[in-house]
């Protein structure tokens, strides 16, 4: 059990990232695909989160005296996560209006019958 | 002194600059591109010189690294922005009259993104930020792919988005656990601190963004995007996918493995990689009768014949590697430009529509022939040295692995040469179509593949040109230890 306290931030953020892939790998639907990529985002944002955390530990201010640094998070990966978010939005936004015009030119979202470019 | 930052702060505010204009200025906008990609040239050539003695070590905020963004303007980071600034100057010339439909101020505003992209890759210190910067050059590429808004970009653009988005977050994840391992972002810090830490947690981290990077960088099973992104982007995106976009994903690749992980276990697979992505691209590119797909294709096998070159992992190794990097641009991307106008003027993609325009185009055929001799690698051409070196490079390792391997990327040669030459015999020789709407390109793109034609015919000739300071790039890539020093003092 004490592995499964210590380790439950990562063991969600692996399982958030592989239901990810898992989608993005197997369904058809564009719009799932892209909840997919979002799902990934999110389970990637988790992982980082949770390299900087510390059970129990505060924000990085000395806000009042006696504060111990040593109980602080690590800043760091919340700045990283941070600009991941924006760039994940980015990214789903772009891929959202693609969908759009995809639908207009072919009149499905489904990805296997979108295949007029071949190798 | 110059500083180093205005290479990537000068395009990113014009960048933002172009919608502004756009409101009172329109006719304005178009030229905005060129006078940042005009800017970054100079800027990069006044510092090539200074960066070859010592590598000029930008901090950012105030603070000393590791604990600030900083920006390494070594002799690799200076070249590439050169490269980058040179040929994005270029095609945003051809650019001026070639993109007429569509909204003009999102073209050239995700054009100069893209290159400022590329050129906050090459120059960054911190692997965070790097991935940043390719995110916007990953972004800004995804949105040109659709840029026609026809039916095949579109999907390109899709599968182009879907690939590289896993690709990045794999790369993300990578980083992470460099982050967790190390406590620092800063990629001196990490090369530094890398040699403590056991291998077995070093393998996972490395994997992930060798593999995040390597799709931009079109390795070969990580490619499958390349082909339709390449050929359904309007001319002037495909001749910057080709020349700039997936040579930063190939830097940042080897950036990675050689200065931060100093892996040289590594090397050997990534050779046969590179070989199995260059037979790959050439035998596909053999069966293509669309142009602009055949020199897709052949893109992906120069990009396996330039990691092949780097993963030799020798001074001449790494020297061919960066000298086949540049001669492929300024070719794949003269090739682009001139089967640009070609298509526009045949009205179609498929080779046998190309057939007797030599004569129509005299300029223009003969820019497309001489980029198609220096790919394949003819002399006086500057693909003749660069190959000459890597064949070099790989017999004097005295390996019979490579030797073999370097027999293998000749025969991918081989193949090249059947396929370009069947493409310009097509141009020269084929039979003569009558097609009085036929007419020579505009001076604004003759221009741009006359500059290409240029360093292409005077590098090929004079070599030692250029080599001087493909040898200084070389030696940072090996010499991880000075690279270190440099930044961390």
């Amino acid at each position: 059990m004490s592995f499964l306290n210590s380790h439950i931030y990562y063991i969600g953020a692996f399982g958030l990232i592989l239901i990810g892939l898992y989608i993005i790998l197997v369904k058809h639907n564009l719009i799932k695909v892209i909840i997919g990529l979002g799902i990934l985002d999110t389970g990637v944002n988790l992982f980082l989160i949770s390299v900087g955390y510390i059970t129990k530990g505060t924000a990085p201010i000395f806000s009042r005296p006696g504060i111990n640094s040593e109980h602080m998070v690590d800043p760091v990966p919340q700045a990283l996560v941070l600009t991941a978010i924006v760039i994940g939005v980015a990214v789903l936004a772009l891929a959202l209006s693609l969908a759009i015009r995809l639908y207009q030119h072919y009149g499905t979202l489904n990805l296997r019958k979108v295949r007029e470019q071949r190798w | 002194m110059v500083n180093p930052v205005l290479l990537i702060a000068v395009p990113l505010g014009m960048t933002f600059a172009i919608p502004l204009f756009a409101l009172f200025w329109k006719a304005a906008i178009k030229y905005i591109p060129t006078v940042a990609l005009v800017f970054n040239l100079v800027v990069s050539l006044l510092l090539l010189p200074k960066v070859l003695e010592n590598p000029v070590i930008v901090s950012i905020g105030g603070w000393r690294p590791p604990f600030c963004i900083n920006l390494v303007a070594g002799p690799v980071g200076i070249l590439f922005s050169a490269i980058i600034a040179l040929v994005g100057l270029l095609v945003s010339i051809y650019a001026l009259d070639d993109i007429k439909e569509g909204a003009a101020e999102k073209y050239h505003m995700l054009y100069l993104l893209l290159l400022t992209g590329a050129t906050g890759v090459v120059l960054t210190g911190d692997i965070f930020n790097l991935f940043v910067f390719f995110e916007i050059l990953c972004i800004s590429s995804y949105a040109l792919v659709a840029y026609l808004r026809e039916r095949s970009g579109i999907e390109s653009a899709v599968k182009y988005l879907i690939q590289g988005a896993v690709g990045s977050s794999l790369l993300l994840i990578g980083i992470g656990l460099l982050y967790g391992q190390f406590g620092t972002l800063n990629m001196a810090d990490i090369a530094e601190k890398i040699d403590s830490a056991s291998p077995i947690y070093l393998f996972v981290p490395m994997v992930l963004l060798i593999t995040g990077l390597g799709v931009e960088a079109a390795v070969f099973p990580l490619n499958a995007w390349l082909p339709d992104a390449h050929s359904s982007a309007p001319s002037s995106i495909s001749a910057i996918l080709s020349g700039i976009a997936i040579e930063v994903g190939l830097y940042a690749v080897v950036r990675v493995i050689f200065t931060i992980f100093g892996a040289s276990s590594i090397l050997l697979f990534l050779a046969l990689l590179a070989i199995l992505t260059l037979l790959v691209g050439e035998m596909c590119a053999f069966s293509q009768n669309n142009i602009k797909r055949m020199l897709a294709y052949s893109s992906i096998g120069q990009i396996g014949l330039i990691l092949f070159a780097l993963a030799i992992g020798t001074s001449y190794g790494v020297t061919g590697g960066l000298f086949q990097l540049l001669s492929h641009t300024l070719a794949k991307v003269l090739l682009f430009l001139a089967a640009g106008y070609m298509i526009h003027r045949a009205g179609s993609m498929d080779i046998s529509a190309l057939e007797g325009i030599g004569a129509k185009m005299p300029f223009t055929s003969l820019a497309f022939a001489v980029g198609a001799f220096s790919l394949v690698g003819l002399p006086p051409f500057i693909g003749f040295p660069s190959k000459f070196l890597i064949v070099r490079a790989a017999l004097a390792t005295k390996e019979t692995v490579l030797i073999v391997l370097i027999g293998l990327a000749l025969v991918g040669t081989v193949i090249e040469g059947a396929y370009f030459f069947r493409v310009v015999q097509a141009l020269y020789f084929k039979g003569e179509k009558q097609n009085p709407g036929r007419k020579e390109a505009p001076i604004v793109a003759l221009l741009p593949m006359f500059i290409l034609v240029l360093p292409i015919v005077v590098v090929g000739i004079y070599p030692k040109l250029v080599t001087g300071v493909l040898n200084s790039a070389a030696t940072e890539f090996l010499n991880r230890l000075e690279y270190i020093r440099n930044v961390l003092g």
